[in-house]
């Protein structure tokens, strides 16, 4: 299922959400709209959790996280990191980290088994973020980008990279997370797709700007409309589905 | 073609040199041309079962077109991703420059590493493979710098740390690498003879004895050995290891080959200083001995581990000096001193043509570093490369070699000065300053000596305080100095209708009364015949008593004005005087200033005025006082 929503008439809903398979961070706003999509696709799925990071509310580019992990960095405080663990479920970790480059979701892009990052990132960094986040760390650069978090967005079924990267890139990034990937945008054109949305395995939530076309690639990329109800996995399951109700 | 798929079979286990298969050592030939070839990387281990599982719609295109390799599945590729190869050329991408191919990056670091391994203290090997690439990358830094200015030098071509071979049951495209350093120096000198070299050099491989007891016994001369050894921050680590492999039997009867180390010894001691590096004795040598607990006990330390290291390379004497090559890494002073200085029972010579360094980056001497680099030497390197990539380098190769059209730098070659011009620029400089400082008689003798013709112009005539001074005459005359142009005119017989570049006479450019009488003088005194004096603008003459009186008559007039001058002055001072005398009697002495009388109030302020408001009140209080003090005196007074 793939939805539009706006961040007090901002477009990036990557920037100020963070949406992983197992949690979701939504940024404290003045108002409760964009919450509450995400409230009524997400309730009783996996827990939401309101919050701030070091005082801003721009936590989608300032974390990195998946499944397993949360990862915020140094500047987060001890109330926030408490309201963090309260809220997030018991088997998700979270670590804060030392990093120069503070903005981990702007240099980081994973999903729950592998994970791009900037370059320049330290070792310990990485180190952690193959702890935590249970991932296998590659430093690559997408569409000679190093801001892979920005340029890129991934799931476990699939990825968009920035629309100017070139198709020899793709296969090879392609290859190495073993996801297929296509090149799009998102918001009417905008190339920063990992900040123009945000993804799961079942949920993609774009910006309010995001055309026809651009929501179609997204749903098949990520395979959003095959477990709905018409989709294309929808008659594998069906059965496995019964099954499971007797 | 069931024999190029045994082969193909073979390949994808580590060949080992020493022991290769039949097949290949029968169709093996030497690679001639230095040929770009991409070196593989062998090992990988780890299976990913998730990753087993390809889709369709995942691109399998398992290559890295910035490294310019390709992997033959998704392991290799992403062991790849994670090497330093790949992060150096990703940050070699990001800063602009180009990136190197395995090669160039494997001799790039090997060239780093003697600089790298004397300052070893990291501690883990992580941290290890990052000092490594970070001082790659700054070396490269300063490098690129360098490169810019002189990038066209042409550099020869480097020795390449591997001898290449094909074999014609292989695909053309494949290469095989042995590492040049195996071969004995006199083998390496004959590359034709490389192939019967390495026939040569096959052993059977031996079979693993089975009763322990046995294979602990004293380590014995069995067969062809070598010798490796790694010294560096402390740490040092040496292996004797036999050429012939050893068949191990596992369980299930599968046959396993390992190396067999005949002997091997460790040692670590605290030598190098912590935090600031380098060895004590090097840090004693440069800043004199430190008197620290811990300066003492690293020397102690780099004295013991001297004498162990020597005491064991003592004890293998008899394999050492058997052994077929001696891998040694030891940089610094300090480490070569152990194993190469003179001592009684030296083990090791330097000269030895035996001994070798390690063609690769080696990390902190340990016996598993020295397994590896063992594995690494003796492990028959496959490589593949594309026909396309392979020709376009050869391409790109030659029309480098090509030889450009050398065309001749236009030099900005400075004018070429003849000897007489010289001179004639030395006269110049010093007839100017002659002229300058108003010599007469020194210019005349200058004349005279040096035979100076009458029609003399400054050298260079292009300078611009020759332009409008070209002649002696032109710069006595605008210098105002009416002796030299008497001179000039009268004993140099300088021609006064000479022009300068402005088309005056150097009448013209007299400033002053004197000069322009000189002229006069002379004209009078050469005659009217003498020059064209009409042309050089001098106006009729005069004889010298006529200027004479002239210039006396004038004096005395100026004379007489100038008393005048005085008389009046004075005059008028005195009678300034004398009123200033009658106003300062006229006027009472007291106030003399202009200024408008100032209020009781106004003055208080201005006294007060950058006070604080506490001072203003005690000033207040304390005036207040003395009025009352004032006015008490007063009324006892009265």
């Amino acid at each position: 299922m793939a939805v539009r929503a706006q961040f007090e008439n901002s477009n990036e809903v990557g920037v100020f959400s963070r949406l992983t398979n197992s949690y979701a961070i939504v940024a404290v706003g003045g108002s409760e709209n964009f919450y509450s999509v995400f409230e009524s696709e997400l309730q009783d799925i996996i827990p939401i959790c309101h919050a701030t990071i070091a005082g801003t509310r721009i936590v989608g580019r300032l974390t990195v996280g998946n499944k397993n992990g949360l990862l915020v960095p140094t500047t987060t405080t001890d109330q926030e990191l408490q309201h963090l663990r309260n809220t997030l479920p018991d088997s998700v970790k979270i670590q804060r980290i030392e990093e120069r480059l503070s903005a981990l979701g702007n240099v980081i892009c994973c999903n729950d088994h592998v994970a791009i990052v900037h370059p320049d990132l330290e070792r310990e960094t990485e180190e952690i973020i193959a702890d935590v986040l249970g991932v296998e760390v590659f430093r690559q650069t997408v569409a000679d980008n190093v801001l892979t978090g920005s340029y890129m967005a991934l799931s476990n079924q699939g990825g968009i990279v920035h629309p100017k990267t070139s198709v020899r890139d793709q296969d090879e990034l392609s290859s190495l997370l073993q996801v297929p990937l296509v090149a799009g945008s998102v918001n009417r054109g905008s190339a920063v797709v990992g900040a123009g949305m945000v993804v799961n395995d079942w949920l993609a939530i774009t910006g309010l700007d995001t055309t026809a076309t651009e929501l179609s690639v997204v749903e098949s990329v990520f395979r959003l409309g095959e477990m709905a109800p018409g989709g294309q996995g929808a008659g594998v399951n069906k059965e496995s589905i019964v099954e499971s109700f007797y | 073609m069931g024999d190029t798929a045994r082969i193909e079979e073979l390949l994808k286990r580590p060949l080992y040199v020493y022991d290769l298969p039949q097949e290949l050592l029968a169709t093996l030939s030497a690679k001639t041309a230095n040929q770009p070839v991409t070196e593989q990387n062998p090992e990988d281990d780890s299976k990913d079962p998730e990753v087993a599982a390809q889709e369709s719609a995942i691109a399998t295109s398992t290559q890295c077109s910035l490294c310019k390799v390709s992997y033959r599945n998704v392991q290799e590729q992403r062991s790849h991703v994670r090497s330093d190869h790949h992060r150096y050329n990703l940050k070699s991408q990001l800063r602009g420059t180009a990136p190197l191919d395995e090669v160039q990056f494997a001799k790039a670091v090997g060239d780093l590493d003697e600089s790298i391994s004397g300052s070893e203290t990291s501690e883990s090997e992580e941290e290890d493979a990052e000092t490594t690439l970070t001082a790659l990358l700054k070396k490269q830094a300063k490098l690129s710098e360098t490169k810019e200015e002189g990038d066209t030098a042409v550099k020869g071509t480097p020795k390449n740390p591997l001898f290449w071979f094909s074999s014609s049951s292989l695909p053309s495209n494949k290469s095989l690498g042995v590492y040049r350093a195996i071969f004995s120096n006199a083998e390496q000198d004959e590359p034709g003879h490389l192939v019967d070299t390495i026939r040569k050099k096959q052993l059977a491989p031996v079979n693993a004895r089975t009763n322990n007891a046995q294979a602990q016994q004293k380590p014995t001369a069995t067969g062809p050995h070598i010798f490796m050894c790694m010294i560096g921050g402390g740490h040092f680590a040496a292996i004797l290891v036999s050429l012939a492999p050893e068949i191990h039997r596992k369980q299930g009867g599968v046959e396993e080959r390992q190396a067999r180390v005949i002997a091997h010894k460790t040692f670590h001691r605290y030598t190098t200083r912590r935090k600031q590096g380098g060895s004590q004795s090097a840090s004693d040598a440069s800043r004199g001995a430190a008197h620290s607990a811990g300066s003492s006990l690293r020397r102690y330390n780099e004295a013991a581990l001297e004498k162990d290291i020597r005491e064991l390379l003592a004890d293998w004497r008899q394999m050492i000096d058997t052994s077929e090559l001696l891998f040694i890494r030891a940089t610094g002073k300090t480490n070569r001193r152990i194993l190469f200085d003179k001592y009684e029972g030296q083990v090791l010579k330097q000269n030895d043509p035996r001994v070798r360094g390690f063609p690769f980056n080696t990390r902190r001497a340990t016996q598993s570093e020295l397994m590896r680099c063992f594995k690494e030497l003796t492990r028959v390197k496959v490589s593949e490369v594309d026909e396309a990539a392979l020709a376009a380098a050869a391409a790109k190769q030659k029309e480098k070699e090509e030889p450009k059209p050398s065309t001749p730098r236009p030099q900005p070659q400075k004018p070429k000065v003849s000897k007489e011009e010289e001179a004639a620029q030395l006269h110049t400089t010093q007839i100017q300053a002659l002229i300058r400082r108003s010599k007469v008689p020194a210019l005349m003798s200058y004349f005279s000596n040096n035979s100076i013709p009458s029609s003399f112009t400054f050298q260079p005539t292009d300078s611009p305080q020759n332009f409008r001074c070209p002649t002696p005459l032109h710069l006595a005359a605008s210098l105002n100095a009416p002796a030299i142009v008497t001179a000039l005119l009268t004993r140099a017989n300088a021609d006064p209708t000479a022009t300068n570049n402005e088309g005056r006479s150097p009448f013209e450019l007299a400033g002053d009364r004197p000069t322009r009488d000189a002229f006069r003088v002379a004209r009078h005194e050469l005659g009217e015949s003498k020059w064209d004096w009409a042309s050089a603008k001098v106006p009729s003459a005069v004889s010298k008593a006529d200027a004479d009186t002239r210039a006396e008559r004038e004096r005395k007039a100026a004379e007489e004005e100038e008393t005048n001058r005085r008389k009046a002055d004075l005059g008028r001072l005195k009678k300034e005087d004398a009123e200033r005398e009658a106003q300062m009697a006229a006027t009472k002495p007291g106030r003399t200033l202009g200024a408008v009388e100032k209020t009781a109030a106004e003055k208080r302020d201005e006294e007060t005025r950058g006070m604080t408001p506490e001072m203003r009140m005690r000033l207040e209080r304390e005036r207040r006082a003395r009025a009352a003090e004032e006015r008490f005196r007063r009324m006892q007074g009265s």
